[in-house]
């Protein structure tokens, strides 16, 4: 290769980086990215999961159970497991309202009553518990806090009412993880749930941010796995706009 | 053929023809670089503090190589860069195929667009041809530019 043409190449690669970040300290909040960023799983493939074919819910009560998490891949200063709770069960009322009869007619599933906010413990063991549309709906009217770790743009088109956006691409996602630990930093309100959504299937930007949020000692976080398609879906309310 | 094949004719309308793909390709990526952060990370081959900054600079360069080649200046350059990226593409895709990892290939759109798993697979087949294609395409600039140098030196 010439000499010129090496000298060129290598022009034509600075000469981008240059513009990229000279574009970049000039983007608006949500298209600006922090130059480095921390993504603890980014060279880990996902384990593909499985679809199961599930009938279609009668009612909404009758909701996809609660699964555990795999353990977190980063190194974090949380204390030792002290409180685990069975996440198979969060939501006895789900478990009963999916329990087989033997009725043959159908009859219609009785609504179950909300559980308290006091079965959702902290569990400071792992960065997150994956929960279904039942539990998130009862922690949604016990006012737990709700963070939509969508982009705002999408969240902007709708999002579940009082949800924060908290999208872990955009470069003010550290900023907004300290606010909220200030907001938050007795030990008493980080115990309280937090539940975090994103658009289910294989989007794992809500467990990203759990991970963020535990590793600060928040040991009580949600993670609504199947999304605000799945809240849509089953009628969950929804607010439009920036404002949560 | 190999006349044919170095003929200016094609040279120019390959020539063209890269440049604006990679001008295509390029702007919706400029246009929103955390999705493009999020493809990369899809991807699961770069490591977490380049993820970003590789999000931020290839579309840029991808950009400045398209549009050399679209303005015939520093041809042989960007003929280079975009060789590079198409090849570094196609692994990027293949390993991910073996490895069976499927994902958007945000080669010409960065949102999201809930396919299945299988669709997925298909269209990273489909993406490995079409690199492969665009990298057929590079090696005809190339070897028109060569057979150019052969008959001027010649002459």
């Amino acid at each position: 290769m010439k000499r010129t043409t090496l000298f060129q190449t290598a022009a034509l690669i600075v000469a981008g980086v240059l513009v990229a970040l000279v574009a970049n300290a000039f983007a608006s909040r949500d298209r600006k990215l922090a130059v480095v960023g921390t993504y603890p799983n980014a060279l880990k493939v996902p384990a593909r999961e499985i679809p199961v074919a599930t009938p279609t819910p009668t009612s909404p009560v009758a909701s996809v159970p609660t699964t555990t998490t795999e353990a977190p891949a980063t190194a974090t200063t949380q204390p030792a497991a002290t409180a685990a709770i069975e996440t198979a069960s969060l939501n006895p009322a789900v478990k009963k309202a999916v329990t087989p009869t033997t009725t043959a007619a159908p009859t219609p599933q009785p609504q179950p009553a909300p559980p308290s906010q006091s079965q959702f413990l902290p569990h400071p063991d792992k960065p997150y518990v994956e929960i279904g549309y039942a539990d998130v709906k009862a922690l949604h009217s016990k006012n737990a806090l709700f963070l939509d770790a969508r982009r705002t743009s999408v969240y902007e088109q709708g999002h579940i009412p009082g949800a924060r956006t908290y999208s872990v691409w955009e470069s003010d996602i550290e900023d907004k993880v300290r606010k909220l630990f200030d907001e938050r930093s007795d030990p008493s309100e980080q115990a309280k749930a937090i539940v975090i959504y994103c658009s289910g299937g294989d989007c794992e930007d809500s467990h990203m941010l759990a991970q963020k949020l535990w590793g600060i000692q928040f040991n009580n976080i949600y993670v609504y796995k199947d999304g605000f398609p799945d809240w849509q879906q089953r009628g969950g309310a929804v607010h439009t706009g920036a404002n949560p | 053929m190999k006349r044919l094949l170095a003929h200016p004719w094609l040279t120019i309308r390959v020539q063209l023809a890269l440049g604006a793909i990679f001008v295509i390709a390029a702007l919706p990526k400029i246009a929103d670089p955390p999705s493009f952060a999020h493809m990369i990370y899809n991807y699961r081959l770069v490591p977490s503090s380049l993820i970003n900054i590789s999000a931020l600079v290839m579309p840029w360069v991808e950009l400045l190589a398209g549009l050399a080649l679209l303005l015939g200046v520093w041809k042989a350059a960007a003929r280079n860069v975009v060789g590079i990226m198409l090849a570094v593409f196609i692994i990027a895709i293949s390993i991910n195929l073996a490895r069976d990892n499927a994902i958007d290939c945000g080669c010409f759109n960065v949102a999201d667009r809930g396919k299945t798993h299988e669709q997925r697979i298909f269209d990273m087949k489909v993406d490995v041809f079409r690199d492969l294609g665009m990298l057929l395409m590079v090696g005809q600039l190339w070897y028109a530019a060569k057979r150019e140098e052969t008959t001027a030196k010649a002459g």
